[in-house]
């Protein structure tokens, strides 16, 4: 019998050789847009949170995983066979849209470094017609993981180690070299670094601490 | 032969208020307490694993009662926060292992445990009979008996990574073994949802659960109608409370707004206060209710941990410090008489110079009256303990001493404010110094008078202050404010 906190792994799709995304049975499980779950194999006792990838209409539940070299959860996971259990808590944390912001039509602005796209990629499937822009850092360009997702004029692919994306650099250079209307709410999730990085970049072209929201992955 | 149990407690006042549950179901079952622990037939830890040595203390003190069992019959258990990986190795170590909402059931694991040496169970065997009931919830002592059966605790079958809180309804309605007879914890929530990177509790506790709040205002009367004087309203989170009954739930601020209504009605005499609030769920709302009514406690703890955003960001705090800012500005201007609590830890991984700089700013703006300064140290289970801990610990001691200048400062600036002043206190028992009482004002700065009549001691008077250092003052009694009954 399944516990209450097990879900079966209905499916693996890599999307590099080190990222990819589970497909989780979903069994009734209700969140927002932009929150996390603990998952772990339901045989092991570590879990690690990740942010939900599908969106909340989806059927099942996803979530968009890096293989972490030294790490223990997302190489469990990683290895498990479709069929297998594993263990969700939560969903659980506050990186969401506030509603009054989608009926204000106001303009979004997401940043992300690498896997921390999942909370968007959730986001824009999950809210119609939202007006955002999505700046995504990788190094590669082949590590826009799904981008057909987004509205192509919407998405910027910015690249550190090779010309293929719509810009070559880091995030925080595209802000720098970009103007965003002061009324933006931008959200920002990813690594510790780029998430510091930009947001003293955009409280600098003059967006108020309190429209800036940040989900750092540790 | 009364069977005898003792406990180690360790950690906050969550556990405390844990603990107190605990004791009074071995209360219950004819179990007596008793401070020697080698003079007990149950041991048990109520765990603590916000840092390693406290779940070191845990292994050390389980080493020694299982020596102890080469000689004599014990039963061990632990409960309180454990994470995953120390619950496996305690289900080797332990009787018994529990997560306390499973408290319940403790006394049916007590009836059916096993678990005894051989020697044990010979002396046993030779004087005792088989143990009955606890249908009845009680167990005559003299009908103890261990029996082998190799039950083992309640984890040995769970996977379950943190405690699942289904059953934690059913462990608040345990009425608790109180350990005074003036002062009391009121759980109203359990678990946590916030996960700062530093703390452990998301992965003992699990996710926040409200108490029922009829529960909760029908044990805050029974206390004052007993004659408690200060009473506490704990959670990890204790202003989330209501946000995971989605709207089902009074409020925080609803939950306090009842109290201070019943407070006054009442026309009794008592301060209720709370801990621990989390910046992110604090609004005005909670401040003006306070304001509004003379039971609740012109006191706020509110945790900072640190001045700095970018440290605030690597914790996972959820909020700025202009954030926290806004909420002491409230403060001020919704409660200015009331006194300020915080936590904050220095040498979190990679806090910089500037970054503790910040840090030592906020406390000089803050002005706080008490701040509970740790220096940082990974916390098992905790996502910063996969980081370095790359603060030596030289200069974790100099942040340290820095902010406890800090603090004193202001602390010192305060109670010397008081000299001169009359204050309603608490009397909380005696002072370490001589012929001397101890009391707490509302906002809880301790203050000493002379006077030795400990019948004083649960009541409040008022007392004039003389002298104040920086984390006390003192003062001479003025009056007698409630009726004692020598």
């Amino acid at each position: 019998m399944q516990s209450d906190n097990t879900h079966k792994l209905l499916g693996i799709r890599h999307l590099t050789d080190s990222t990819y995304v589970l497909e989780i049975e979903r069994r009734g499980m209700d969140f927002e847009a932009g929150q996390h779950i603990l998952l772990g194999d339901a045989s092991s006792l570590d879990k690690r949170e990740y942010s939900i990838y599908s969106g909340t209409e989806d059927e099942n539940l996803e979530v968009l995983i890096k293989e972490i070299e030294e790490g223990l959860v997302s190489k469990q996971l990683k290895r498990l066979e479709q069929g297998r259990p594993v263990e969700i808590e939560g969903p659980v944390g506050f990186f969401s849209i506030e509603k009054q912001d989608i009926e204000a039509k106001k303009k979004f602005l997401f940043i992300a470094s690498g896997t921390g796209i999942a909370p968007f990629h959730s986001m824009v499937k999950s809210i119609p017609d939202l007006d955002y822009t999505l700046l995504h850092g990788v190094r590669h360009a082949h590590e826009a993981y799904e981008m057909e997702a987004y509205e192509r004029d919407r998405y910027i692919l910015c690249t550190t180690a090779d010309d293929d994306g719509d810009f070559k650099g880091r995030v925080t250079d595209y802000i720098k070299q970009h103007e965003f209307d002061s009324d933006t709410v931008c959200f920002f999730c990813g690594n510790f670094n780029m998430i510091k990085d930009a947001m003293a970049l955009m409280e600098k072209k003059g967006i108020p601490p309190a429209q800036l929201h940040a989900e750092v992955y540790f | 032969m009364q069977l005898k149990y003792h406990i180690v407690q360790l950690g906050c006042q969550m556990n405390i208020s844990d603990g107190e549950r605990v004791q009074k179901v071995l209360d219950e079952l004819g179990f007596v307490y008793t401070e020697n622990e080698a003079e007990a037939q149950l041991l048990g830890v109520i765990a603590c694993s916000v840092r390693q040595k406290g779940i070191d203390k845990v292994y050390n003190k389980v080493a020694k009662w299982n020596k102890w069992k080469n000689r004599k019959s014990l039963i061990t258990f632990v409960s309180g926060c454990v994470l995953p990986a120390d619950r496996e190795r305690f289900l080797k170590l332990f009787d018994m292992v529990f997560p306390m909402s499973e408290l319940p059931e403790f006394p049916e694991m007590i009836r059916q445990y096993g678990i005894v040496t051989p020697a044990g169970i010979q002396s046993l065997d030779a004087g005792l009979k088989d143990i009955k009931l606890p249908q009845e919830n009680t167990i005559n002592p003299a009908e103890f008996k261990l029996v082998p059966t190799g039950v083992t605790g309640k984890f040995a079958q769970s996977s379950s990574v943190t405690e699942s809180n289904k059953t934690i309804g059913e462990f608040w309605h345990i009425k608790p073994k109180y350990g005074s007879g003036f002062e009391a914890y009121i759980p109203i929530q359990n678990g946590c949802n916030k996960f700062c990177t530093f703390c452990a509790v998301p992965y003992t506790r699990g996710r926040e659960v409200s108490r029922p709040s009829t529960e909760i205002i029908n044990e805050l009367k029974q206390l004052v109608s007993q004659g408690f004087k200060s009473i506490t309203l704990l959670g990890q989170n204790v202003n989330s409370y209501g946000l995971d009954k989605k709207g089902e739930e009074l409020s925080f601020a609803e939950l306090l707004k009842e109290i201070g209504e019943f407070g006054k009605k009442s026309e009794q005499d008592f301060w209720v206060y709370f801990t621990s609030p989390h910046p992110r769920d604090m609004g005005d709302d909670v401040l003006e209710v306070i304001a509004n009514y003379d039971c609740l406690a012109k006191q706020i703890h509110i945790p900072v941990q640190s001045g700095d955003d970018n440290v605030l960001v690597r914790m996972n705090r959820k909020h700025s410090v202009e954030k926290y800012r806004s909420i002491i500005r409230s403060i001020r201007r919704l409660l200015p008489e009331a006194t300020i609590f915080t936590d904050i830890i220095v040498g979190f991984t990679g806090e910089t110079e500037e970054e503790f700089e910040n840090t030592r700013r906020v406390m000089e703006e803050f002005k706080y009256n008490m701040a509970y300064i740790a220096k940082y140290s990974p916390r098992p289970g905790a996502a910063s303990s996969r980081w370095d801990d790359d603060i030596p610990k030289e200069i974790k001691s100099e942040r340290y001493h820095a902010l406890t200048g800090e603090l004193m400062k202001h602390s010192l600036a305060y109670n010397k404010a008081m000299i001169g002043n009359t204050y309603k206190v608490l009397v909380r028992g005696e002072d370490r110094k001589e012929g001397f009482l101890s009391a707490l004002t509302e906002g809880k700065i301790i203050v000493r008078f002379a006077s030795k009549d400990k019948s004083l001691i649960g009541h409040f008077v008022e007392v004039k202050i003389t002298s104040a250092v920086a984390f006390s003052a003192e003062g001479e009694l003025v009056e007698v404010l409630s009726e004692i009954n020598a």
